[in-house]
């Protein structure tokens, strides 16, 4: 009797599943636990296809691939090394002090686009659709596709319609997070060419505690839509925090020394397609510019 | 903040140093340790910015950490020797315990990565508390604490620091950062020479204080935490980027300044005691120190037009800042070598 059922393979346990009146019930281990499975990955949205193999046939292991990460990591520690020796992030000291621009992204060339992730409302199952290329002749990326305000049927979503790009963290050597330091900036200064619609622009600084990390400081970009290409300046002044989409109460600025991420989010309620032309993205330093912060900072115990 | 919560901030900070001070009871100097990272804490989140609680918070869990070693080690050198003095703590493990909680205290390498991070997220005159008040009561333990303290993990640790201090700042453009690694290359000069001569130590540590004083006073005359717009300090008061260029030739331990004068004696006092190599690798790892002092002097007093520099000139309106206490710890930064034979008199 107890051979029988050591012979039985373990997937038919899961199987008995199906025979329940519950056949759509996900495997125990697919549910959400509690939170700290959601901040690692194991809730799934709806919409979102499940992904019901085992652990050891998620494995992708290839040798040549382990190599080339070896030469890849190791490489990029011995430069970070040798860059110690001509001045700070490898440039010269003197190139530090003296730029007043800088241009961060700069889409020429298909690895350009590797370092942007795109994403819209499809992950919580909503219809938008957004896709990004480069644009012509290689000079530009293009982020296109359709907006569908409708939201996703599970019973707990009211609104949706978003589609975004953002650029991936900078990663040193063994993957270890960089930070861009922009502290000799204040403005940024991007060179785009919309379709008329109200662009939001996010900016993401390094944080600390765990709820801290949907901080973004965020400040909006009109696009004109005209053939023309659009000169946009923002002093990271008017860039404001806000957490989760929900603009926070308690506001400070932006400090630059450890700036992550920048992205561009489109939720303008307006169902129809888009599309975003950018040239590239950079920071400049406006000596005109002197705002430290463009809103209002309430104590809130004054008393103290 | 409120004026009388200031003033009680300031006051549990004079306490806590002054009851480490006078303690001889391990319990007392851990409370006094304890009273001094509590007090400072509200003055470093006084900034409400997300970047000053994570420094508060880096800060607490740290000073958190050594304290508890220290509670430790000082218990269960209670329960094997059956007494709680400080100078007579002997047993080999609960001296290094002790040593490696307050090298943990004061940011000496290798527990030193908290310090740049915490510095730079605070305001220049709560980071110059820090760096000056914050170190005196866990030196004060050190001292009475060294004859017993393994030789190795001295030199070790100050060896580390004077190396780390110095390669860790080649690349800074912050100068709370840069500050901060100061720090710890000074440190550990003040280690090197624990066991061998601890005036050495108090001096080497009464000269830094001054010069870190005069320092952070001038960065915060001129309102400044970057070289960027260090550049532009000759401005605002020419006199003032004069002295901070000789403060941090000072700093980097350049005849005829100050800080010469405790390199000097440690070096002489190393060589004295049979270690020409420690001397000479502490020596060669100040020359890092050096190259980031005389970058910043560089960035200061050499930069003026016609080159350009991108940060706007400031106005020049009359400062409201109090420069009594700037314009003491200068004048004691930069002219006190000339008492090295009284300083001397009185070690010997």
């Amino acid at each position: 009797m107890s051979t029988a059922i050591a012979i039985v393979p373990l997937r038919n346990l899961c199987r008995v599943q199906k025979f329940l009146p519950l056949a759509a019930s996900p495997p125990p281990w697919s549910l959400p636990l509690g939170r700290r499975t959601i901040y690692h990955g194991d809730y799934r949205r709806p919409g979102q296809t499940r992904d019901n193999r085992w652990p050891w046939q998620k494995i992708n292991f290839d040798f040549s691939k382990g190599v080339e990460g070896i030469r890849k990591h190791f490489g990029l520690l011995k430069d970070e090394f040798v860059q110690r020796w001509k001045g700070p992030e490898g440039r010269p000291l003197l190139e530090i002090m003296l730029e007043q621009t800088r241009v961060l992204w700069d889409f020429r060339g298909p690895g350009s686009l590797e370092n942007w992730i795109v994403s819209s409302d499809r992950e919580i199952g909503g219809r938008s659709e957004a896709y990004l290329k480069l644009g012509r002749n290689s000079t530009t990326c293009l982020l296109y596709g359709t907006l569908c305000s409708v939201p996703p049927r599970d019973g707990e979503t009211r609104y949706s319609g978003y589609c975004t790009m953002r650029s991936s963290q900078p990663k040193g050597s063994f993957d270890r997070k960089k930070h861009y330091d922009l502290s000799s900036f204040n403005t940024l200064h991007l060179r785009v060419r919309g379709d008329g619609r109200p662009w939001m622009i996010n900016v993401g600084a390094e944080t600390y505690f765990s709820h801290q990390k949907d901080d973004i400081y965020s400040y909006f970009l009109y696009t004109r839509g005209g053939p023309y290409w659009q000169d946009v300046k923002i002093p990271f002044s008017k860039f404001f925090l806000s957490s989760r989409g929900r603009i926070q109460d308690d506001q400070h600025s932006l400090w630059l020394d450890k700036v992550n991420t920048i992205g561009f989010t489109l939720g303008d309620k307006a169902d129809g397609p888009f599309q975003l032309e950018i040239d590239f993205i950079g920071v400049c330093n406006d000596p005109a510019h002197n705002e430290d912060f463009a809103y209002e900072v309430y104590k809130r115990n004054p008393n103290v | 903040m409120n004026p009388y919560v200031i003033m009680i901030l300031i006051s549990s900070l004079g306490l806590g140093t002054t009851l480490t001070f006078a303690s001889s009871h391990w319990l007392l100097a851990w409370m006094g340790l304890e009273i001094n990272t509590l007090a400072i804490l509200p003055l470093m989140a006084q900034q409400h910015h997300p970047r000053a609680v994570e420094a508060t918070t880096k800060y607490f869990l740290t000073q958190a950490t050594a304290a508890a070693m220290i509670l430790f080690a000082s218990t269960t050198n209670a329960w094997i020797m059956g007494q709680w003095d400080i100078n007579q703590m002997s047993h080999p493990i609960t001296t290094t315990l002790v040593m490696t909680a307050l090298a943990l205290k004061i940011g000496l390498a290798p527990m030193h990565f908290w310090l740049p991070e915490v510095l730079q997220g605070l305001e220049l005159t709560t980071g110059l508390i820090l760096s000056t008040w914050q170190k005196l009561a866990p030196f004060a333990l050190i001292i009475q604490i060294a004859p017993n303290v393994n030789h190795s993990l001295l030199m070790t640790l100050g060896l580390l620091s004077t190396f780390i201090g110095g390669w860790g700042g080649l690349n800074q453009t912050q100068l709370r950062k840069i500050m901060a690694y100061s720090s710890i290359a000074h440190l550990g000069w003040m280690i090197i020479v624990l066991q061998t001569m601890p005036t050495l130590t108090l001096l080497a540590l009464i000269t830094y204080i001054f010069m870190t004083t005069s320092t952070f006073l001038m960065l915060k005359l001129n309102q400044t935490t970057k070289i960027t717009t260090l550049s532009s300090a000759w401005t605002k008061t020419p006199l003032a980027a004069t002295l901070l260029s000789l403060t941090l030739l000072s700093l980097g331990g350049l005849p005829p300044l100050t800080g010469f004068m405790p390199k000097w004696l440690i070096l002489q006092e190393l060589t004295k005691q049979h270690l020409p190599l420690t001397a000479t690798i502490i020596a060669i790892s100040a020359l890092l120190s050096l190259y980031f002092y005389l970058r910043l002097c560089y960035a200061m007093t050499l930069t003026i037009s016609p080159s350009t520099n991108n940060s706007s000139a400031p106005w020049r309106l009359k400062n409201t800042q109090s420069t009594l206490l700037l314009a003491t710890s200068t004048v004691l930064a930069t002219s006190l070598l000339p008492l090295t034979p009284t300083t001397l008199a009185m070690l010997l």
